[in-house]
């Protein structure tokens, strides 16, 4: 009898240990704590890489590795966006056929304002990014509206990042709109869900795949991500948007990609920005 | 009182996994990897190949009306799992040259290419529900 007490008592402590790990915290709209979040991705690269100062990370996998560090800086000498920025800075001051221009779309003239970027649009009861907001403009002011991925956009918004450098990033997500937690709360979940043939999900390579190789690249922290784009990819051979490279690491699982812009793709911005608050604007960069 | 502590330390360690059978799909993927298709393998007593489901319809007779109804299906999936966020890259070329195939006559290899279209959305829809269901495993707290 005692013996039979004894394998029944195991036999309910398994079923107890695997209730507990499957206990749900912060995934439903109910408990989802994006500062709680913020905290705990932190709390995870200072186990993981210790000694990596915070800030360090919107330098991407050049904070985390040394040797990639090294061949950074000397890029680094002579940025590689450069021109990009100066073109980006002409195209900003041009005016439209209407005499108006950007700065008119945007508050404080678009000078510095990037670190608030993305936010949440109670009005449209979206997520607007920056990109999103540039070719709004341009269309409300009667010109049509620029590619999403390259070009003219991404030369474009890297100037109005540069305008923002220093400063750090003020994601918000207002509590008193369901609507915007649940767009954050969206945003973790595509983040964390495995997709494609390869059954890989953003987290595989950018959270626990940070400095791993595959094959002969090493993934960059997800921490500090968008801190740093537009960016010009030595891939790339130009400078391109965020979403052009969410695009391409959604294609890279063998995915059906969703487009830039699309709503899912914004909400991923918003939440893996908002997981990068605190940290500095430091845009555009150069990758590789 | 030292026993309990053994068994309370050997239960915690225990997985879940390892004090259940092994399931049907458990043992038919395990079959299917280490074999391939057409394998003959026993569960329970009882006999079963290692053929998905899409490769079993794919092997009736080869000839328009099946060669169709294949490619018909698997579109189907597909549309459905490109509804759902999580189409695949490769069922859409399956089934476009399964449509060229059709078109030439080659109704085995058009029943062929849409039994692979068909599994990849197949289990791009599985794909989904487990992420659904256990996206969460993945994110630090």
């Amino acid at each position: 009898m005692k013996t039979i007490r004894k394998i029944l008592l195991g036999a309910g402590l398994v079923i107890l240990s695997q209730t507990g790990l499957s206990a749900e915290s912060g995934f439903t709209l109910e408990t989802v704590d994006p500062e709680a979040d913020r905290l705990a991705l932190q709390n995870y690269y200072q186990q993981r890489f210790p000694g990596v100062p915070l800030e360090d990370y919107v330098n991407g996998i050049y904070a985390i590795d040394p040797e990639s560090r090294k061949q950074w800086d000397a890029l680094m000498e002579f940025p590689p966006y450069e021109f990009d920025l100066e073109e980006g800075e002409e195209l900003f001051n041009t005016p439209f056929a209407n005499g108006k221009g950007y700065a008119d779309c945007f508050d404080n003239g678009g000078i510095g304002i990037r670190q608030k970027y993305p936010y949440w649009n109670r009005e449209e009861g979206t997520v607007k990014t920056l990109e999103q907001e540039i070719n709004e403009c341009r269309v409300n002011n009667g010109e049509a509206p620029l590619p999403w991925k390259k070009g003219d956009i991404a030369k474009i918004s890297a100037y109005m990042a540069f305008t923002s450098r220093g400063q750090p990033f003020e994601i918000d997500i207002p509590n008193d709109d369901p609507r915007a937690l649940q767009a954050y709360l969206d945003g973790k979940k595509f983040f964390y869900a495995k997709r494609g043939q390869l059954n890989l999900s953003c987290a595989n390579c950018h959270l626990q795949g940070s400095r791993v190789l595959i094959r002969a690249d090493l993934p960059g922290p997800m921490l500090g991500h968008p801190t740093h784009f537009p960016v010009v990819r030595s891939k790339w051979g130009e400078i391109g948007t965020l979403h052009r490279r969410y695009e391409g690491c959604h294609r890279d699982s063998r995915s059906v990609p969703l487009p830039p812009q699309s709503e899912a793709f914004r909400k991923l911005e918003y939440f893996q920005t908002y997981m990068s608050n605190g940290l500095v604007v430091n845009g555009p960069g150069a990758r590789k | 009182m030292k026993k309990v502590t053994m068994i309370l330390a050997a239960a915690l360690a225990l997985p879940v996994g390892s004090v259940q059978a092994q399931s049907f799909e458990q043992a038919f993927n395990q079959q299917r990897a280490l074999y391939g298709k057409g394998h003959t393998f026993t569960y329970e007593n009882k006999t079963y190949k290692t053929d998905h489901p899409e490769e079993v319809e794919a092997m009736a007779e080869p000839n328009r009306t099946n060669a169709e109804a294949l490619i018909a299906s698997a579109e189907a999936m597909r549309v459905k799992s490109a509804e759902l966020g999580y189409e695949w890259r490769d069922p859409v070329r399956y089934l476009k040259e399964a449509q060229e195939a059709l078109g030439q006559g080659q109704y085995r290899q058009a029943m062929n290419l849409a039994a692979r279209a068909k599994y990849q959305a197949r289990i791009s829809i599985a794909q989904y529900e487990d992420a659904e269901a256990n996206w969460q495993r993945a994110a630090p707290e």
